[in-house]
């Protein structure tokens, strides 16, 4: 499923990130496949706020829908 | 455990983009991410004394100073080294080109910011760590092994809490200790083979990492894509084992954040809580800098005092007269008298008391008008030196420093990316993401100032539409002010119609500019700091700079814009631009022929084309369309300098002509409609 569908309070695992130059910059700020991440905050829209370890991290409706992810 | 490399000496022909150096002081690089308190250590480091420049061949500033016998320069806030935008190239050269890197983190984003930390080693640089927010990380029952950091690293680590200065006078003894730190030996050996042909460890890094423009300086291919992020993940994975021995959660699943940095960006309380920031941000700069605090310094400081003390030492020896008008408690002329000084003041002693004994007191406003037309260029009624004078020093400064004042304690506090956040849905209707709110909100203030931020837009796409709705639809405070007082006498209804006109226009716009150009909006990605409370220092002293560099900037565009006016109104252009405007204001925006002369006074400034029509007895239909036209009219002609430099000759000049056409064609239909 796309990371666009979590709901707030969800905790999810990513399992396949987009290519290219975002890819690289999710890898440099920790966000992988594998990792786990908790939806913090959901707004009207669709942007996202992430909990990813420490960091709370927010993106966008439409980067969020080239994120896979699956259930915990 | 990786294998530790042995120092090396890199070969010296750098070929980068470069800031005037001194060859003899070693330089220091303070690098880090966003947020992570750069520029409080910078500041700490730097003392009084900045130098803040663009980057050559870049709106990026670059902040320079000295510290003891160091040169010290401040980078662009990065994730990593490579050339994905401006900033990181900026800082990529910079780093390229410095002797120690002073790296700063956040204790409590060590996995995200100690990326950059190995990929600075990697580069085979001197590096010195310093782990700030340690409070932070405290709070949030986050322990952090600094000891054990140092080992894994290779290099000097210590621990500060900047805003408090805590820890802040071991930094000079990290200076003395960085080192090249512990690098993946395999990396290291493949970057050695490539020296001969690219000069550093550091480029040869970042050529295998795929950086173009480092690949191109030096003749040879760039590595592709593939190769870097294998290198990105080898990078990431040391990182996460080096977490593994420094970092223990001592609640481990349990965040413990700011409610309010959570409630800043929750559906439910972020729009209510951004209104009541908007309506203090508004009482300070709106209401006690734009009204009361300018009405001292430009009225009786500016025009008052300096002017008229210039313009009266400019009138002892030349022919000329002085108009004046003694203004009643409304603010209108109630008794005018004409004095006439054929030989300069110095020559008739007599007229120039009973000149100052009919003022005497009063609440005046005065003409000087020369008979030499070269000293009606200069220090006439739009005089190129006594109008830029008053405008920049008397109105624009405190306004300029009120505004970034709030925009400082905002950005300190961690809420502009909370911002950001919260409005980027909205935002993407009109062709721009989040970050855009930081321009259109600083519009409000002054569009020339505003139009200079949208330097931190992402895309040429987003820097034009931002430039083009700040231009056109938001009405700068001078305008603001006048705006609602007019709106205050013309009711409720107009008031509305007004508002919803400018701001469904301002909607409408967007969105065709955003169908239209080609391109796409940029996604937002963009981490969200912790809410902090703003040090009164750091805020003083980084409005101080912005102040500096806007000032700076945009002064000459002020002089130069006025000169222009000055010289249509000598050469009597500004009359027959008037006379030829008159039709269009009679007939269709149906309008007293006098409003021509205040739409005209608009391109000199904004707040005189609205503040033109307080005398002209309009309905109040009649005052929403001229408001709606005078507000998305030609902006002032320092804005347009500014536009023209920021965006070029060509489209600057297509936002002006549109705006000139928009502003005739949306004003008369309202006025076709209304009236």
């Amino acid at each position: 499923m796309q990371l666009s569908t979590i709901r707030k309070g969800m905790r999810v695992r990513i399992e396949q990130l987009p290519q290219g130059e975002m890819r690289s910059h999710f890898i440099r700020i920790g966000l992988m496949e594998g990792v786990t991440v908790s939806c913090l905050e959901r707004l009207p829209g669709g942007t996202i706020v992430l909990g990813l370890h420490h960091q709370e991290v927010a993106l966008s409706d439409e980067l969020a829908s080239a994120i896979m992810i699956s259930r915990l | 455990m990786e294998p530790v490399s042995t120092p090396h000496r890199p070969h010296k022909h750098l070929r980068t983009e470069k800031l005037p150096t001194d060859p003899l002081k070693p330089r220091i690089v303070l690098v880090g991410n966003p947020n992570v308190g750069k520029s409080v250590i910078f500041n700490y480091l730097s003392g009084l004394y900045v130098d803040v420049s663009n980057f050559p061949g870049t709106t990026i500033e670059v902040s320079k100073a000295s510290y003891l016998g160091y040169e010290v320069f401040d980078t662009p806030g990065i994730y990593g080294v490579s050339s994905f935008n401006d900033e990181e190239r900026v800082a990529r050269d910079i780093i390229l080109n410095g002797d120690i890197i002073v790296n700063i983190v956040d204790a409590v984003h060590l996995e995200r910011d100690l990326f950059l930390t190995q990929q600075l080693i990697d580069m085979g640089k001197r590096v010195g760590l310093v782990v700030n927010m340690m409070d932070e990380a405290h709070r949030q029952r986050i322990a952090v092994d600094l000891d054990r950091l140092e080992e894994e690293l290779g290099i000097p680590v210590i621990g500060t809490v900047a805003i408090k200065r805590k820890g802040l006078e071991e930094i000079h003894e990290l200076i003395v200790r960085a080192a090249e730190g512990r690098q993946n030996r395999t990396l290291h050996a493949e970057l050695h083979t490539m020296l001969s042909s690219v000069g550093s460890q550091g480029e040869a890094l970042l050529v295998l990492e795929g950086d173009t423009i480092v690949a191109e300086r030096h003749g040879i291919p760039p590595a592709d894509i593939g190769r870097r992020e294998e290198i990105y993940i080898d990078r990431r994975n040391r990182v996460n084992r080096i977490l593994q021995h420094t970092v223990t959660d001592m609640e481990t699943g349990k965040r413990v954040s700011t409610v309010l940095g959570r409630l800043s960006v929750s559906p439910i309380f972020g729009f209510p809580l951004l209104a009541v920031i908007l309506f203090f941000v508004y009482q300070f700069v709106g209401v006690f800098v734009a009204q009361d605090i300018v009405e001292i310094t430009e009225g009786e400081i500016g025009k008052g005092f300096v002017e008229f003390h210039i313009k009266s030492w400019v009138a002892r020896d030349a022919a000329t007269t002085i108009g004046v008008e003694i203004l009643g408690l409304d603010g209108e002329a109630t008794v005018q008298r004409d004095f006439r000084f054929d030989d300069g003041i110095s020559g008739n002693p007599a007229l120039w008391r009973d000149l100052r004994a009919f003022i005497d007191g009063n609440d005046v406003e005065y003409r000087f008008t020369y008979d030499n037309p070269w000293l009606i260029l200069f220090f006439g009624e739009f005089g190129a030196i006594t109008m830029t004078l008053t405008y920049l020093v008397f109105l624009l400064l405190p306004l300029v420093l009120g505004f970034y004042f709030a925009l400082s304690i905002l950005e300190d506090s961690g809420y502009l990316p909370r911002l950001a956040t919260l409005v980027d849905r909205s935002l993407r209707f009109i062709g721009l993401n989040g970050r855009a709110v930081i321009p259109l909100i600083l519009g409000f203030g002054c569009v020339t100032m505003a139009t200079i931020t949208t330097r931190l837009l992402g895309s040429q796409r987003e820097k034009t539409i931002a430039t083009t709705i700040l231009q056109l639809a938001i009405p700068c405070s001078a305008q603001l002010g006048v705006i609602a007082a007019l709106l205050a006498t013309a009711g409720p209804q107009a008031t509305l119609i007004y508002t919803g006109v400018i701001f469904g226009f301002l909607v409408a716009l967007g969105t065709v500019m955003n169908k239209t150009l080609p391109g796409k909006i940029s996604p937002l990605l963009i981490d969200l700091p912790h809410m902090r409370m703003p040090q009164l220092n750091n805020v003083t002293k980084k409005t101080l700079y912005k102040t500096y560099f806007f000032m700076k900037e945009a002064s000459p565009w002020f002089f130069i814009g006025a000169l222009v006016v000055s010289i249509l109104q000598v050469t009597g252009a500004l009359t027959r631009i008037m006379g030829a405007l008159e039709p269009l204001v009679v007939g269709w925006l149906q309008l007293p022929r006098e409003a021509a002369t205040a739409f005209v006074m608009g391109l000199v400034r904004r707040d005189f084309g609205a503040a033109g029509m307080f005398y002209l007895d309009l309905s109040a239909f009649q005052t929403v369309a001229a408001l709606v036209t005078i507000t998305l009219f030609v902006p002032c002609v320092a804005s347009l300098m500014v536009m023209l430099k920021e965006r070029g000759l060509r489209e600057g000049m297509t936002i002006w002509f549109g705006s000139l056409v928009l502003a005739l064609l949306v004003g008369g239909i309202v006025s076709q409609i209304l009236i």
